[in-house]
Parts: structure tokens; sequence; C-alpha cells
């Protein structure tokens, strides 16, 4: 019993992560011997990719930073807007709330990509094109309904009995908010704000429509571009440095917020 | 007052996800392309007529629809039976569920270059596997009968995660008492699987089906960067053609129609699962 867990718990850590690992291997391997099996071990390895990406123009830390700053934003606009909101939502009466709910669930499966268009128009419209600035405001329209799913039911966890005496001893709405409600609510907040921030970071038909200048391009986009720039001979060795370089922001978020997001995700689908 | 503290939200929802839907209408009733000067001129539903006998249209919904049908139905299986691996109790299963819930965290075009590296013939490690074992040369990606498989394959692999996660919520809501009973009552372990387990996680089922069907047919990211649609069309989604009409054909009009089409087709789809499983639920008392 136990033995065949360790089997079934090894073949699980392989199919996850052994495409990762491939890449990986590819970053470090040397752009000859990517396509020649010829070469003796010890000269298949090099760093050159790695120089190559950070010596790149713009350098490949540029795109890194561009995503933080959009994730950073979204993240920000969202729960400023989401939390209030939820607030108000969470105290409505019931069947109101229900409404609200499946309005607002229909919006969270809603296959986002088919709003580009029109998110694109308003983009030109309102020259909103090539502003990591900007570009928060469709994400943080398009993250609010599960943030909204996430933190009306965290108010909904907490009495009224608590509203209504901060209220009785004479504490205005804001600050029943801020120094009562929120508090208590801190570890649905956290777990909202990094789905938002992986939503943000991870976004790409808005940013491919939105972004177009090389040293304003998000991750996701710089990748696709490095896709797209030649179909025959992608640099894969470059490419594997990139896609290495680019997942150790998330692998420290994922294993430092793992619980966060694993209560994220399971509340956003299943109370919402 | 409560209204008020929820307008800014609900307006900026309405405004994105809202104004697109009203937009596409009123364009899918013009001509708004290269051939009108970009400026929408009513033409009477011609869009939708065009719509109708589009072939690749509909050929980019059955492929869609073959996409998500295979990928949601091996992912369902599969998180099944990883998040029954992930409830037992065994050392090291916290890292473990943190490292499996990588693949889902990444970007999705990241690793869609990445699985391309793999899929790569003649230099990838897959085509080199199978010349190893002598067999003649895969073509994962310019075999038009096998292509959509490996994008099935690479979302599997990156969409599996967050199905386990709602099934293992789930199965972590079931008391083991129910087990001990059902023990105690002579049943075995697999009729437990069949008798307890699959019954209580039923919602959780349905409402991971919902999510996974609804990001499916939106599919975009991992095909445009995988495959581009190709080869000659047989991976090309629903969300990709709209795209290409508006990006690359400039036609607006037509581009928004096929948007609202796989928008209406989705929520046919759904609806006809949620009456369904209605019936079956009226049905069962009959049964029984």
């Amino acid at each position: 019993m136990n033995r065949s867990r360790s089997l079934w718990i090894t073949l699980l850590l392989v199919w996850s992560l052994l495409p990762m690992i491939w890449q990986l291997i590819t970053s470090f391997t040397s752009s000859d011997a990517l396509v020649s099996t010829g070469i003796p071990f010890e000269h298949r390895w090099t760093l050159a990719h790695y120089r190559d990406l950070l010596s790149g123009d713009p350098p490949f830390w540029r795109y890194l930073l561009n995503s933080t700053v959009v994730g950073g934003l979204t993240t920000v606009l969202t729960l400023l807007l989401a939390v209030p909101a939820a607030y108000g939502l969470a105290r409505m009466s019931p069947t109101r709330r229900s409404t609200i709910r499946i309005t607002v669930g229909a919006a969270a499966l809603f296959p986002y990509v088919l709003l580009f268009l029109a998110l694109l128009e308003l983009a030109r419209e309102f020259q909103l094109g090539n502003s990591l600035l900007a570009i928060a405001l469709p994400y943080a329209g398009l993250a609010l309904p599960l943030a909204l799913l996430l933190l009306i039911s965290a108010f909904e966890g907490l009495p009224n009995d608590l509203d209504d005496a901060a209220r009785l001893e004479g504490l205005g709405l804001l600050d029943r908010l801020r120094l009562v409600l929120m508090p208590l609510i801190t570890p649905a907040i956290a777990s909202t704000g990094i789905l938002i921030f992986l939503f943000a970071w991870n976004e790409y038909p808005i940013a491919l429509t939105w972004l177009s200048r090389d040293d304003l391009l998000t991750l996701p986009v710089a990748m696709a571009r490095i896709a797209g720039s030649s179909i025959y001979a992608v640099p894969y060795g470059a490419y594997a440095a990139a896609t290495v370089l680019g997942s150790l922001p998330l692998l420290a978020l994922v294993l430092l917020c793992q619980r966060q997001i694993v209560a994220g995700l399971t509340n956003g689908a299943v109370k919402g | 007052m409560n209204w008020l503290l929820a307008l800014p939200a609900l307006l900026l929802i309405a405004l994105v996800f809202g104004w697109p839907m009203l937009r596409y209408g009123w364009l899918s009733l013009h001509a708004s392309s290269v051939l009108t000067g970009l400026e929408p001129v009513p033409n009477q539903g011609a869009n939708w007529a065009r719509l109708l006998e589009d072939p690749r249209f509909w050929q980019d919904a059955l492929q869609t629809l073959r996409f998500g049908v295979v990928s949601v139905g091996l992912e369902m299986v599969l998180a099944f039976a990883i998040a029954l691996l992930l409830d037992q109790r065994w050392r090291g299963r916290g890292v473990v569920r943190a490292l499996t819930l990588l693949p889902w965290a990444l970007p999705t075009t990241m690793m869609a270059l990445g699985w391309r590296w793999i899929f790569n013939t003649p230099y990838g490690p897959l085509e080199q596997l199978a010349q190893a074992a002598g067999l003649s040369p895969l073509n994962l990606l310019s075999n038009p009968d096998w292509t959509w498989f490996a994008a099935v394959m690479a979302d599997v692999w990156k969409t599996t995660p967050f199905v386990t996660l709602l099934l293992l919520a789930g199965l972590q809501t079931i008391p083991d008492d129910l087990y001990s009973a059902f023990r105690l009552e002579g049943g075995k372990t697999r009729q437990a699987i069949t008798a307890i387990t699959l019954p209580l996680l039923t919602p959780y089922i349905l409402i991971s089906l919902l999510f996974r069907t609804a990001q499916a047919a939106g599919v975009f990211d991992l095909i445009q960067v995988l495959t581009g649609g190709g080869p000659a069309g047989s991976t090309e989604s629903i969300a990709q053609y709209a795209y290409l009409n508006a990006m690359r054909f400039l036609d607006f009009g037509y581009s928004s129609t096929v948007m609202l089409a796989g928008f209406l087709l989705l929520s046919l789809v759904i609806a006809t699962a949620a009456l369904l499983l209605q019936m079956s639920r009226l049905l069962r008392p009959l049964k029984s």
C-alpha cells in the first residue's frame, strides 16, 4: 500500500515538474547541442542564453518589472473597489444577494477573451493603449467578479452584531470597515489579492492588443512574441532561459502563499 | 448606502462585460471592415447569414468542442485520482500539493512555448524517445490528425491542478466516519468510492465542470502560441477565428458576429447540460 502510494506520488511529481525541468536543462544547453546529439556531454553546457537574455534590448528583467507593476496596480485597484462593494452587497437582503451572486458568478465564468475587441476600441477611443497604468482598468474589471464572490462570502461570515456594536460606538462607515471588519477578513483579502495578481501577471489577449511598445510588454506577450518572431526557428535555448527566469517569481509566490491560493480558489468556486 | 458602496465596482463590471456584448450586438448588424473604410454601415443581417454558411466557423466550433470535451474529461478523471491521493495523510503532502500547483500558476503562453519545444520534430525529447524506440517520426505539431491532441495534453497539464484543488476541497468535507461505518457494514474500499465519495462530491464535480467548460470554450492563449491554429487550421478555436477576423482581416463586423455566436453556443451547451441534469434529478425518485 505504502509503496504503491510512493510510486503514484513520484509519477505525479514527474508529470507536474518534468516539462519545467526540461526547460531548465534546455536553458543551459548550447544552441549547437540542442540540435545535435554528437557533442560530448562536457561540451554541451553554456550560460550564453542567460547572458543574451539579460543584455537584450530591452533586457529581460524589463518584462518582469512590467508584469509586476501591472500585477501590483491591478491588485490594489481591484481590492479598493471590491472591499467596500462586497461589504455593501453582503448587507443586502438575501434575495438581492442571490441575484447579485448569480450575475457576478456568470461574469466570473465568462470566457473573457471574447471581450478583447470592444475593449480595444475603448482603448483607442480614450487613448489608453501602451500604458501600464491604464491597462489596470480592464484588468480590475475582469478580476472584480471573482474578487466580489470571495469577499462577499467573507463578509457574510462576520456576525452583524459586530457592525452594529461598532456603529453604536460612534464609528463611521470607513472606520468600521478599516478598523473593525477588514482585520477580521485579512485572510480572505490576502488570498483574493494573490489570485488577482496571478491573473494580471498571466493575462494575454488584452495585453496583446493594448500594449505594442517593446519596452512596455508584459511577460506573457513578450514570450509569445518570441514564438511568433520566426515560425521555423524559435530560439529555444534563449526561450527556455526566459521561461526559467520568468518562473522564479511565481515559484516563490506559490511556495510562500500556497495556503492563500488554495483557499481563494476553492472558496471562489465553491461558495460563489 | 449599500448600493452606493457597490456602485463603482458594479459600474466597472458593467463597462467591461456588458458594454462589449451590446457593442457586438450592434456591430454584428453592420459591415465594418476595410471595404467600408472601417466605418460601420448597416448590412441587414448579412454577417449572420455569412456565419451560417461559413464552413470555417463551424469547423472551428467543432474543434473547440472536441478540444473542450476531451481535455475537460481527461482533467476530471486525472484530478479525481490526484485529489484522492492528496486527501490521504502522508508526510510532505503540503509541499507536493504546492509543487503540483505550479503548472497552473505559470503564464499559459510561457509553457505553451515550452511544450512546443517538447513536441518539436526532430529535436524535442518526445521525438527523440520515439526515434530511440525505433518508431516513425511522431510529427506531433505538423500532423493535422494529432496536433489537437498535443494541445489537449498541454492543457490537461496546465489546468488539472485547478480541478484537483476543487475536488480536494470537496473530499475534505466528507467525514471519515462515513467510511468507517461503511467498512463496518462490510463494504469494500472500492465500493466506497461509488457509494460515498462520488455522490457527495457531485456538487464539486459540477462546479469544476462548469468553470472548465467555460474556460475551454474560450481557449486562445495556448493554441495561439503552441500551434497558431495549424496545421491546416486543424486546431483553430472560435476565439482565434474571431481574433483573426478583427486583427488580421480587419473585419470588425464579422469578428463581432463570431464572438457573439461563440458566446451563444457556449450558453446553449451550458443550458442543455443544466436542463439534462435537472431532468435526471426529477427522474431519480421515480426509479427508486
